[in-house]
């Protein structure tokens, strides 16, 4: 007995140990623990949003992810803005026009200048196009410019020359460029427009081209021109930014903002404990269809959906799966509304081709391919498909709602007499076997411009024209597509392009899934959008004190 | 015994060049590319190209491997495929996060299973033993992300006292007190864990010993149990332990990597996951060249710990 009790007092002396360690740690904390929570609220002007995908950078010309573009916006300001579908406002441009949609004119605001001070010119937009031209600097953006006089059709410059001949500078304000035809000026618009950043001059013009990937700037910028200065980026962890109190729009509300970057799960957590105003939806920053119900019950966040632009795709290996009618069947066979209503939560669309309802362009007189098994199983039939054959079915992981939808898509596909082996593999194994036509079937998605243009998945050698489809009229109505300045003939030659898809089955969209986000109540102005989400950053808000 | 260090040291010289020409090819081998991961449809395949051309993934793989050698030996690990930081720079941030989470998950986990494996053994089939054996059991088996899922919820989102996840208070002052509430729950999470595991050892440890006859002198010459079991056994007992402290620290490596993935614990296992997400070669193998280091130095300095808690074993 006598044993037992010494074991026993030795477990309490230890245990105490323990709670002690802890319960010092909170003494001697600087803000106790049930303060953590109004941490975020009680410092008026900070704001924290909340996104899954860390960045890879803030390289304006070379970063590939959605998530370091879109980081880069709090620093750095476009041309124009995009506030509502094909609604352009200015923001670094006063103005951006065209008189013969081919010679385009870009005034600067002339109070535009970088946070040490030295004015936005120019010259700093004349660099930053000669840098993304330049066949030695790396750049993920070539496309903005490809349509540009005097470059290739990847918007490069011939090897040794470092300037657009096309590009005038008018004065420090006014700059020209040229396309080789006349093109649609929302297209241009919307890629230029929108989305290019310009760099700084006066520190990145002395550095060497090729090594502009690894100067320090791409990691710290130093000066910026948006509403936000960066002040750290503590990898995988967060984005601090500090108002520009220069900013030419005016001074920003917020102080501070942080861009939390967490798993998805943890974002619920985060919004109910007030350590986030809102996430960002947006593909980068989504809640996971399964939280949606919890969300909804918090009562200190309001919820916002959206339709997007955003969608999900199945691809056909045409060069396995030969027969027309065999791609039809199995587009028949699937219920993709279930899709939607049960895995999406009702908070998606059906859509077939690369539009959604969003896009002015999308060709509404196609009509869908509805679930049909016994259309499918006729199809297969009549298409004399052997049913030994095994189907592969390739799928990304990472979305979490793609990986399940395939699992009702092989369900599907049994259900008509097909044999079909999922596999799984990461991001970059599937880009692999994309390229390789290792597989006959493959989900993947995909966030273009609400601009038509779509050859990187479309043209016989498009940069993710895994399918292997090519088709001689397909090539020649992308490059009218791209070409014509006519919003009208466009959509006339997109038309025909959804026609042709539709006939011809090169792969079958799934579904696109609306933004769901979520916003705090204490937020006095901002919220997360599908257009134009850094417009009026200046004007972001959360409520003060308690 | 310091001839004996010399020597460990020059056989993982050749195990160290092995493991990285061992590795280097493995991660090489891996499906898909750094340049694959540029998914904005806006880049081009001359955008693709010159990208591969200035990251040097046209050389063949041993070009690949002896430039990445030539950096290692003047002490530059590259830069990231990535992100372009400097792999040392990420690196050297990563360390310190990693190390507090490691060193108190072991306190935790010592702290944990110290006294438990004592009673378990001192109290052997009795009930006390068997609901020790079993609570450790399904400490061993439940999955830290499981735990630490339901850590968060209790702590962080119903009673509010613990943040969620992180390392400091965004805009905060940060300071000892903020980091070290950031760090209850992943430290919990990941200690309660390895306790599971290191409850069984030291009981295993301590029954072995309590059978010695030395401990039967002890108590015929009158000391109190107490001491028996908590001095003299215990101090022998623990021999075996310090090996498994040492086989541990890699493990907890690979716990801290779902863990701190949980918590967003800015450590070495969030970085690990996003580099073989993004293929990031050089940080790749920056890390593994770390753990392999790290698994050397453990082995070694547990081999060394053994000769100085048992003054049987001596190294010559």
């Amino acid at each position: 007995m006598k044993k037992f009790k010494h074991a026993i007092n030795l477990l309490v002396i230890l245990s105490l140990l323990l709670l002690a360690a802890c319960s010092g740690g909170d003494t001697t904390s600087t803000d106790s623990p049930e303060n953590s929570g109004d941490d975020a609220k009680a410092s008026a002007g900070t704001m924290f949003l909340g996104m899954v995908n860390p960045p890879t950078g803030f390289n304006p010309i070379n970063s590939g992810d959605v998530a370091a573009v879109f980081l880069q916006k709090f620093m750095f300001d476009s041309f124009l803005e995009m506030d509502g579908p094909l609604n352009f406002v200015p923001k670094l441009a006063e103005s951006f026009e065209t008189t013969d949609n081919q010679t385009f004119t870009i005034k600067l605001n002339k109070n535009a200048k970088w946070s040490d001070g030295t004015p936005v010119t120019t010259a700093d937009v004349e660099f930053t196009l000669n840098l993304v031209a330049n066949p030695v600097v790396e750049t993920a953006v070539g496309a903005y410019i490809s349509t540009f006089e005097g470059l290739d059709s990847s918007g490069k410059l011939p090897e040794g020359e470092t300037s657009i001949p096309s590009v005038k500078v008018i004065d420090e304000q006014t700059i020209e460029f040229k396309t080789s035809k006349p093109v649609d000026p929302n297209m241009i618009k919307e890629q230029l427009g929108v989305k290019l950043l310009v760099l700084p001059k006066h520190i990145l013009g002395e550095v060497d081209p090729a090594q502009l990937s690894q100067h320090p700037f791409m990691q710290k910028p130093t000066v910026t021109n948006g509403p936000f200065k960066f002040v750290q980026y503590a990898k995988d962890q967060y984005v601090e930014f500090e108002a520009n109190s220069d900013y030419y729009l005016g001074t920003p509300e917020l102080s501070k903002l942080f861009v939390k970057i967490m798993p998805a799960a943890n974002m619920v957590a985060q919004l109910q404990t007030g350590e986030l105003h809102m996430n960002v939806a947006g593909g980068i920053g989504k809640i996971i269809p399964t939280d949606y119900e919890t969300v909804d019950s918090l009562e200190n966040v309001t919820t916002v959906i959206e339709p997007t632009i955003g969608y999900q795709t199945m691809m056909f290996n045409t060069e396995t799966i030969k027969d027309v009618k065999v791609r039809q069947a199995i587009a028949y066979a699937l219920d993709r509304q279930k899709i939607v209503d049960n895995l999406l939560k009702g908070y998606g669309e059906v859509i077939d081709g690369p539009y959604t309802s969003l896009s002015p362009y999308l060709n509404k007189d196609v009509e869908q391919y509805t679930y049909n098994q016994e259309k499918a199983k006729a199809l297969l039939e009549e298409a004399g498909w052997d049913f030994n054959q095994t189907i592969q079915l390739v799928v990304p992981t990472g979305n979490k709602v793609r990986e399940q939808s395939a699992d009702l898509i092989t369900q599907d596909l049994q259900a008509i007499g097909l044999k079909v082996e999922m596999t799984t593999y990461d991001f970059p194994t599937i880009m692999q076997k994309g390229e390789a036509g290792e597989f006959d079937l493959l989900l993947i998605g995909f966030t273009f411009t609400l601009d038509p243009e779509i050859s990187a998945l479309y043209d016989s050698k498009g940069t993710y024209n895994f399918m292997n489809f090519s088709n001689e009229r397909v090539d020649e109505l992308l490059t009218l597509g791209k070409a014509e300045p006519d919003a009208d003939v466009r959509q006339q030659i997109y038309n025909e392009l959804q026609d042709i898809h539709h006939a011809e089955l090169p792969y079958i969209s799934l579904y696109s899934d609306h933004d769901y986000a979520a916003i705090s109540n204490d937020v006095v102005f901002g919220a997360p959008k599908i257009f134009g989400f850094h417009h009026d950053l200046q004007k972001w808000a959360v409520s003060g004190a308690k | 015994m310091f001839q004996y260090i010399i020597r460990r040291l020059l056989i993982a010289i050749p195990v160290l060049i092995g493991v990285t020409i061992f590795s280097f090819f493995i991660v090489n081998l891996a499906p898909g590319n750094p340049v694959d991961m540029q998914v904005n449809p806006f880049a081009t395949e001359a955008d693709k190209e010159i990208r591969k051309e200035a990251l040097g993934l046209n050389d063949p793989i041993y070009v690949q491997y002896l430039r990445w050698v030539q950096n290692l030996v003047k002490g530059d690990f590259g830069y990231s495929f990535s992100t372009y930081e400097p792999v040392g720079e990420m690196i050297a941030k990563r360390i310190g996060p990693t190390l507090i989470l490691m060193g108190a998950s072991l306190i935790v986990a010592y702290l944990i299973a110290i006294p438990i494996g004592i009673l378990s053994a001192t109290r052997q089939y009795s009930w006390i033993d068997y609901l020790t054996t079993t609570v450790s059991f399904l400490g061993i088996s439940i999955p830290n992300f499981f735990l630490g899922l339901g850590a968060i919820y209790v702590f962080a989102v119903i009673f509010q006292v613990l943040p969620t996840g992180g390392m400091n208070t965004l805009g905060g002052n940060g300071g000892f007190g903020d980091t070290f509430k950031h760090l209850i729950l992943p430290a919990l999470v990941l200690g309660t864990a390895s306790a599971g595991n290191m409850v069984r050892y030291v009981r295993s440890s301590m029954l072995e010993v309590l059978g010695q006859d030395y401990l039967r002198t002890a108590r015929a010459k009158g000391l109190r149990e107490f001491i028996v079991t908590n001095k003299h056994a215990l101090k022998n007992a623990l021999i075996p332990i310090i090996t498994v402290i040492g086989l541990d620290i890699p493990l907890l490596i690979g716990g801290a990597v779902v863990t701190e993935q949980i918590f967003q614990w800015p450590g070495l296992g969030q970085l690990t996951i996003q580099s073989i997400g993004s293929r990031d070669y050089p940080t790749l193998m920056a890390i593994n060249f770390m753990a392999a280091i790290v698994v050397l130095s453990s082995n070694l300095i547990a081999d060394l710990l053994y000769s100085v808690a048992d003054p049987r074993i001596k190294y010559n």
